[in-house]
């Protein structure tokens, strides 16, 4: 009797964790909307390097002397996108990000495939070096 | 029984390296007569580990299947800008979300990571500087091999 039901157990633990045991750890997305017609801010090379700790338990660095430009705004901030680096943010999946910065804070993350933010639990502050014009 | 034993250690032995026989030529020697299409883009997509070779599992490309996750591999796929997801999966799904503009190169690492059964291949977008020394010595596993001579 035992033995009968061990397997039909085991069965239903297995599936519980094979379906789910890997797929935990999502990125925060919130819907938003680029208007890339707000392109006023200009451009800046970053002074110092930066890193971001995720709230997926993942960390990113933003490194020194990379260039930003504005790409647009959305609700919570300007936009910035980089030549220099690659930056992707991380969770089950990997998704390339733009940087949003708040009044010199780095808020969170625009996802440009899925069109959404991610935000920062805590906002870090961006020592800029040179404000340079778009080209 | 001895014989039998030794017949089970050789096939678990050799599990590891099943798949690894990549036979096409390398992308140093690809490289002088790949050119890419006028209006499009392209991802390179490497996978550089023979850990877990065994799993090579199919890449997808919005959906559509573009190649395998051959260790010591790598192929490439030429669209245009646009959004793209490239999906691999195992006993989980991993994608990775990119951007592709106009006559931009892009790499993906196919990377391992260790799985409840079995290991999880997961693309990461790879910076050109540091794909272009990875992916050197490997072996060209695409089906579509567009060579024009310069």
């Amino acid at each position: 009797m035992k033995l009968t039901l061990s397997i039909p157990v085991s069965c239903l633990l297995f599936a519980l964790l094979h379906s789910c045991a890997f797929d935990v750890v999502r990125v925060t997305q919130i819907p938003t909307k680029l208007d890339s017609l707000a392109l006023t801010k200009s451009s800046f090379e970053l002074d110092k390097e930066v890193t971001v700790n995720l709230d997926t338990g993942y960390s990113r660095v933003l490194k020194k002397g990379t260039r930003w430009a504005c790409v647009g705004a959305i609700p919570e901030g300007d936009v910035y996108k980089t030549k220099d680096q690659i930056l992707t943010i991380e969770g089950s999946n990997i998704h390339e990000a733009y940087i949003v910065l708040k009044s010199q804070d780095l808020v969170g993350f625009y996802l440009p495939v899925e069109r959404t933010f991610s935000p920062l639990s805590n906002p870090i502050a961006i020592s800029a070096k040179e404000i340079v014009n778009n080209p | 029984m001895k014989t039998l034993l030794k017949f089970f250690a050789v096939i678990i032995l050799s599990l590891p390296f099943w798949g690894c026989a990549t036979s096409g030529p390398k992308y140093s020697e690809l490289l002088p007569a790949l050119s890419t299409p006028p209006d499009t883009g392209r991802i390179y997509i490497y996978r550089t580990t023979v850990f877990g070779a065994a799993v090579q599992p199919e890449v997808k490309l919005n959906g559509e299947v573009v190649g395998k996750a051959i260790p010591k591999g790598f192929f490439y796929v030429d669209k245009k800008p646009g959004t793209y997801e490239i999906l691999t999966s195992t006993e989980v799904d991993r994608k990775l979300s990119l951007l592709l503009e106009c006559a931009q190169t892009r790499y993906v690492r196919l990377n391992m990571a260790m799985g409840f059964f079995v290991g999880h291949v997961y693309p990461e977008l790879i910076d050109s500087e540091t794909a272009e020394k990875e992916i050197q010595d490997c072996q060209y596993t695409g089906a579509e091999l567009n060579v024009q001579n310069k």
